[in-house]
């Protein structure tokens, strides 16, 4: 089952990989792959359960594959110190505000189809 | 015999094997350590890393040799990449009840949270290389990290601000959000996912299962759209 999912998310990438090096060398082939693969289930209409298993247990372990480039920080350590505070204000200023933005949009956009529904 | 404990050391330190034993142990340390204690700070991942950062500075190993030695674990980053189609196919349902508010949100707010960090961080006085590890922040790791390898950024600095950027949302969001008056469960979840991506999507599962629901949306859109706009805006601009 595990196997038979894992094959099909390696084949997605690998024709993803294909597209990217023939037509779209701006989307990463992975990329791609998961576009081909929710078309495909699309298409479809349901999920497979040796898909669900695959993807289930992959993303489970998604933070542990996130160590190793994770860990490449260390070689950019420098390179984060010299720019320390224009690269922190610059996150935290635009998460606060977008945060904000979106909730207040959606809140907004929400009620407006609500009352549209009710007359 | 000190030279036997020496070349013990050595041989230990530079096993192929190496690599993948620390951040196997530090992974499962840093897991423990989140959901016995549930707190925000300790998102696994940051953890991990400083771990394994630690271990690997006092054994005097360099990034090159470890990555070298976690390859096997790096080539599963394409795969789980693949796999995020099946959670947004998943909740297809949910788009279609509100799939005005969700599209014009996602793009409008998309777009500001992505040129805001960019442009802040520019008008700070950044220099390019960080403007473009910092452009895909709002995205789920894997995803930014991915985009700024291809817009000519770095992939690791990507995954630290996403990182950042994610853990800050996860604690302050919910507060900032209320302040605002927002309380819609599904405009709070797509705030939190379009902004603080899978942390703040684990935030979100918190407050209730619809909001995470929302969370989990908006952060797999929010990470297609990114993927497939940033580096046609970046080819376009530059």
């Amino acid at each position: 089952m595990l196997l038979r999912g894992l094959s099909w998310l390696v084949l997605c990438q690998l024709l993803g990989t294909v597209l990217n090096a023939l037509l779209l060398p701006m989307l990463p082939g992975p990329i791609i792959g998961m576009l081909l693969l929710f078309v495909f289930l699309l298409v479809r209409g349901e999920v497979g359960e040796p898909l669900s298993v695959a993807s289930s247990s992959l993303l489970k372990y998604l933070p542990l594959i996130l160590v190793p480039p994770a860990v490449g920080v260390m070689a950019y350590a420098s390179d984060i110190a010299e720019d320390f505070w224009a690269v922190v204000g610059a996150l935290v200023l635009s998460l606060l505000i977008s945060l904000a933005f979106a909730g207040w949009l959606m809140q907004r956009l929400i009620d407006r189809q609500q009352r549209r529904e009710e007359v | 015999m000190s030279l036997e404990w020496h070349n013990a050391w050595q041989a230990l330190t530079h096993h192929p094997l190496f690599g993948i034993g620390i951040t196997l142990g530090a992974y499962q340390l840093a897991m423990a350590a989140y959901e016995r204690t549930r707190w925000v700070f300790l998102q696994p991942v940051l953890v991990s890393m400083l771990t394994v950062i630690g271990i690997l500075l006092i054994c005097g190993l360099g990034f090159t040799e470890y990555k070298r030695s976690v390859e096997a674990l790096t080539l599963l980053l394409g795969p789980a990449t693949v796999a995020l189609a099946v959670p947004l196919f998943l909740n297809l349902r949910r788009i279609r009840q509100l799939f005005w508010p969700i599209l014009i949100t996602l793009i409008v707010a998309g777009t500001l949270a992505t040129a805001l960090g960019a442009g802040l961080a520019w008008l700070f006085g950044a220099e390019q290389l960080m403007l473009k590890s910092m452009a895909p922040k709002s995205v789920t790791s894997p995803i930014a990290m991915l985009v700024a390898d291809q817009i000519g950024g770095i992939a690791a600095l990507a995954a630290v601000f996403v990182m950042i950027t994610g853990v800050i949302g996860a604690i302050v969001g919910p507060s900032v959000l209320r302040l605002c008056r927002v309380h819609h469960p599904a405009a709070v979840g797509l705030a939190l996912g379009i902004s603080a991506h899978a942390v703040g999507t684990a935030r979100a599962l918190q407050e209730s299962d619809e909001c995470g629901a929302f969370a989990a949306l908006a952060m797999s859109l929010m990470g297609v759209i990114t993927a497939v706009l940033l580096p046609l805006v970046f080819v376009l601009l530059l």
